[in-house]
């Protein structure tokens, strides 16, 4: 196992920050093989790095990450992003069972908004970010019905994207908002506008406000 | 959008050249000009001109006549126009703030990167400072409105305190009305929430209920006062007056922060806890910007004459077992 917690534990009680829990839900079946599985992991170190480069941002995004390729892990528990000292290398192997991944992440979500209320932290809308190349492989039905209503309720914010060949009606299910497909492989690019609306939500004075987002046209396409 | 050339005309017809865009707003974007680099100019994007350029416009010359009357270095005040290769208004011409943003000042990990040695003297003197510069404001019948820590800049070396993006405020000019159109729930008092900012008033009352938050978040190193142990989020606590400190530690989050409050002046925690509870629903309640003057000059003379600590508790750090001004 690799370790990313520093002083976890007491993260909630000394750090003053309203937080944005991000988490990130990313196929890594054995369709990503190759090229795309390269650039996801590339993708997610450049995404951990800027966000570290962004004092705000650091203290205020916690990130949690499951993948599901074959079987469903957690890779990163949720962390605060200063104190993440390494992300580990994802590999692609197996099926996608995407609708338990995706039900692991709302648990994930709802256990931490809830450690968030427990110590009187604020909290921003968490995002739940889903990045898939194909369909699930599983039950998801339940799961995107679930992840909707909570984006109806304003309780989350749900992205899915979809990379090369992405049925994205399925992936668009799992929010209110379609899914958007990835410009070839630009993860690295996706990645640096996460982390940009990142520190754009961190910096915001109110926790309950609509934030502008940065223009997503340096990676999506038609 | 379009490439912004990298040339302004001011209301002369002078050309100015702009140096590097230092940053990237909701509204605008500020860039340096070359040969003043203490010098900034806010262009806004040409949507928002092609929207309510009319209005900004008008509203930023009604604060350039405002300027020589009231405004000094400490605002960062609309100072020159500022016109593209076409004549138009694109924006304004002002100084440049120096410093660090009192987000930072205001947060218990960070502070000690941007102020290192930052103590309970230094605070109450950049407080008194914003005030200060507050005060001044409201004479001159101008409103933040926009209550925003990003927005308030303190140089580390001494106590100067500058505000930025003033174009947002509230002013009234000669009979006309000019509203902040911006605000954060999180920083505007009950009787403002939920009403659109376009339409708000702000009054002395409602400016030092946010004002009371600014100065709450820096002496508590970041914690807002209605972050609450299992409690809703701050706004709604903020509607409720649901302010957890007034009452012994229920509910106030683990950690410094209680000891952080204990070790204010009985004076000071008084006019926090009525501001925040009664002071919540009934404006006339609340301690005014002169009442928070004189209690932290009062304060920063205790530390001076050392009746008060000037010690800041920091997270993670043992306990002290002596405490002043206990209850």
């Amino acid at each position: 196992m690799a370790t990313y917690r520093l002083n976890r534990d007491s993260d909630l009680i000394d750090n003053p920050s309203p937080r944005c829990a991000c988490m990130l839900v990313l196929d890594t079946s054995a369709s990503m093989s190759g090229p795309p599985i390269r650039e996801l992991n590339a993708g997610v170190q450049a995404f951990i790095s800027a966000v570290q480069e962004d004092d705000m941002a650091a203290c205020s995004v916690e990130l949690g990450v499951i993948t599901a390729g074959g079987k469903v892990t957690e890779q990163l528990p949720f962390t605060t992003a200063m104190n993440i000292a390494q992300c580990r290398q994802f590999t692609a192997a197996g099926l996608t069972p995407l609708g338990s991944a995706m039900e692991l992440a709302l648990d994930r979500l709802e256990e931490r908004t809830a450690a968030y209320r427990k110590a009187g932290v604020a909290y921003y809308q968490p995002w739940l970010v889903v990045i898939s190349d194909g369909v699930p492989t599983d039950q998801w039905q339940a799961a995107s019905t679930r992840a909707r209503t909570l984006a109806q309720q304003r309780k989350l914010v749900v992205m899915p994207v979809g990379v090369e060949e992405a049925d994205l009606e399925a992936l668009s299910a799992f929010s209110t908002r379609p899914a958007k497909r990835l410009d070839g492989l630009k993860f690295r690019e996706f990645f640096l506008w996460l982390s940009a609306s990142m520190s754009r939500v961190s910096a915001s004075a109110s926790i309950t406000d609509q934030v502008k987002l940065p223009p997503t046209d340096s990676w999506d396409s038609i | 959008m379009v490439a912004r050339a990298l040339v302004v005309t001011d209301s002369q017809g002078k050309q100015r050249r702009l140096g590097r865009r230092l940053e990237r707003g909701g509204e605008g974007e500020i860039f340096a000009l070359r040969d003043r680099p203490d010098v900034i100019v806010k262009w806004y994007y040409p949507e928002v001109l092609d929207k309510r350029g009319e209005e900004l416009h008008r509203k930023v010359e009604a604060m350039r006549g405002l300027r020589d009357a009231h405004m000094t270095r400490d605002v960062c005040w609309p100072l020159i126009r500022v016109f593209d290769e076409r004549h138009r208004w694109i924006g304004f011409a002002m100084y440049r703030a120096r410093g660090v943003k009192m987000s930072f000042l205001a947060h218990a990990l960070l502070c000690e990167r941007y102020f290192p040695g930052l103590d309970r003297r230094r605070i109450v003197a950049y407080l008194i400072r914003f005030i200060e510069i507050v005060q001044q404001l409201h004479e001159a019948g101008v409103c933040i409105g926009d209550y925003n820590l990003n927005n308030v800049f303190c140089v580390p070396s001494s106590g100067q305190v500058t505000l930025i993006d003033c174009d947002s405020y509230q002013l009234r000019v000669d009979g006309t009305f000019y509203p902040c159109p911006v605000g954060s729930p999180d920083m505007t008092p009950k009787e403002h929430q939920g009403v659109s900012f376009r339409h708000t008033v702000r009054t002395p009352r409602s400016e030092a209920f946010s004002l009371a938050i600014v100065l709450f978040k820096c002496l508590m190193l970041g914690r807002h006062p209605y972050d609450i142990v299992g409690g809703d989020d701050p706004v709604r606590n903020l509607r409720r007056g649901n302010f957890a400190y007034g009452r012994g530690q229920r509910d106030v989050p683990q950690g410094v922060w209680y000891e952080l409050w204990r070790e204010l002046p009985d004076t000071l925690r008084d006019m926090f806890v009525t501001t925040f509870t009664v002071g919540a629903d009934a404006p006339a309640q609340r301690a005014t910007l002169a009442q928070w003057h004189a209690a932290l000059s009062d304060y920063r003379e205790a530390m001076a004459a050392g009746r008060c600590a000037v010690h800041l508790a920091k997270p993670g750090r043992p306990r002290r077992s002596q405490v002043q001004h206990a209850r």
